[in-house]
């Protein structure tokens, strides 16, 4: 997947884990936690990222990113 | 002017009352589809459908459809809740607005959910999803695999700040919960509990457990699922699984008037004891002995006891163990009949259930009639066989026992 794929991926699947946002217009600085995602939902979000990349790295390798589009960077470099 | 019949006792104040309930079968979400389901027989069983019931086997149950969620419930809770933490929602929601809890102060309500084991069909998905990828387990199995996520839905959904756990008791869970939940409100650590006998969601492995035990009907009825689930008949050959649900409020006569509730009855008695025996053979003698407990805590003789919501869960041996002791204690005179033959044996649910099918029958002035009941094996008993009979409950007795000799009794008392 390309950064752009990705990041289209992580909406998905933040859309999924919040079924609230399904109306939100996401953008690349959005930060999964004013969103409203807990620390569950932000755990389950990367998880279901990383399965859907087939990405088996240690999950803390990607808590550093403070937005969608620096998670995107993130799984995309280590793809 | 209030009259009463001269052995009915005078309700009072502090009197453990009930004054709300919540129900989901396989026949209906709520108490009115449901009791309309008891007061028909109809039923819903079936050769079994739902994901990891069945693994090259056609075991019968009954399954809940299409569930109705409310509006205010979280889309986000809801995705990662079992299908026992969504039944269990659904279940409190009803009982809750009946008995107007939202009016009570949350640090002052508690919920004990009846149940352990209860999420297997899944935890079995989950299982089968993710061998050989365990990498990508997801993060809220880590919590959510755990009974008491139950508690952690119910209590996050509905704002309850008093005490929450699990207990377990087998089939008698539901019963077990009840009594549970008496306790906490006299002892005063809340004002109202909540007691629920939560869904057991079977996989094809417990049902396979219970087939190779010989608890679990057999093939017999294979091209007639209907003619499966008959507790008490001499062509029973083990339990019917059907899916349910039931939640009852708990609190003293006072703390409900106070909400102008009139509640559905009194808990007028109750027991619980063991027979000291770990397998799943049922005991005369430990039936005896919470039927005879009960009834000297509720102040009563057997003779006034006319209604009897029995375990009746289809065992051969445990149908008529069950029908020596309520004939060596004094009961064959009551009005029986076998929620289990509607609704199929509702395992950890049963117990509580089964309370809410006796209070919904006192309320209505009607009995339901027992499903399959065509040759009794103990004929010499007072039964509700396919005709609904029409029958205003003084007390009433309920009875439940559990695998690894646990019995349970209840007496209800109208209010």
């Amino acid at each position: 997947m390309n950064k752009e794929e990705i990041f289209k991926m992580i909406v998905q699947h933040t859309c999924e884990v919040i079924p609230e946002l399904e109306d939100h217009t996401f953008k690349s600085g959005d930060q999964l936690k004013e969103l409203g995602a807990n620390s569950v939902d932000r755990a389950e979000i990367i998880s279901l990222a990383m399965e859907s990349l087939s990405l088996q790295i240690p999950m803390v390798e990607v808590f550093g990113a403070k937005n969608l589009d620096e998670l995107a960077t993130l799984l995309y470099e280590n793809q | 002017m209030n009259w009463q019949p001269c052995c009915m006792k005078t309700n009072s104040a502090t009197d453990t009352v009930i004054s709300g309930v919540g129900v989901i079968t396989a026949t209906g979400q709520g108490k009115t589809a449901v009791m309309n389901a008891w007061l028909e027989g109809r039923h819903a069983f079936d050769v079994m459908k739902r994901p990891g019931r069945q693994q090259g086997t056609s075991f019968l149950g009954a399954e809940i459809g299409d569930i109705t969620y409310p509006e205010h419930f979280s889309k986000k809770m809801l995705r990662t809740a079992s299908f026992t933490g969504s039944v269990a929602l659904v279940t409190l929601e009803e009982a809750w607005n009946e008995a107007r809890l939202s009016e009570v102060a949350p640090h002052r309500i508690g919920l004990v959910v009846g149940g352990s084991n209860t999420q297997q069909r899944e935890l079995m998905q989950t299982c089968d999803a993710y061998r050989g990828r365990e990498a990508f387990l997801r993060p809220v199995y880590g919590f959510t695999f755990m009974d008491t996520d139950v508690c952690g839905l119910c209590t996050e959904t509905f704002g309850i700040r008093g005490m929450s756990y699990t207990v377990g008791g087998a089939s008698a869970s539901g019963q077990v919960a009840i009594l549970q939940a008496i306790q906490a409100v006299q002892s005063g650590q809340v004002d109202v509990c909540i007691a629920m006998g939560a869904l057991m969601d079977l996989s094809y492995w417990e049902l396979q457990g219970f087939r190779s035990l010989g608890a679990m009907g057999s093939t017999s009825y294979a091209s007639d699922p209907g003619g499966a689930c008959r507790p008490f008949d001499q062509q029973s050959d083990g339990f019917i699984f059907g899916e349910c649900c039931g939640a009852v409020v708990i609190e003293r006569a006072e703390t409900a008037a106070a909400r102008n509730i009139k509640p559905y009855a009194v808990l007028s008695g109750w027991a619980i004891a063991m027979d000291g025996n770990r397998n799943p053979n049922a005991s005369c003698e430990g039936e005896c002995t919470v039927i005879r407990n009960a009834l000297e805590k509720a102040g009563i003789t057997s003779e006034e006891i006319d209604y009897v919501n029995p375990h009746g869960s289809g065992s051969p041996t445990g149908d008529a163990t069950e029908l020596k002791a309520l004939q060596d204690c004094g009961l064959s005179h009551a009005y029986i009949n076998a929620t289990k033959s509607v609704t199929g044996h509702g395992l950890t649910a049963a117990g509580a259930v089964e309370v809410i099918a006796t209070l919904l029958q006192m309320k209505s002035g009607i009995l339901h009639p027992t499903r399959n009941l065509t040759d009794p094996v103990v004929p010499a008993m007072n039964w509700v066989k396919q005709t609904p009979v029409h029958h205003q409950i003084m007390h009433a007795l309920n009875l439940s026992f559990g695998f690894g000799g646990i019995n349970t009794a209840i007496c209800l008392r109208r209010y």
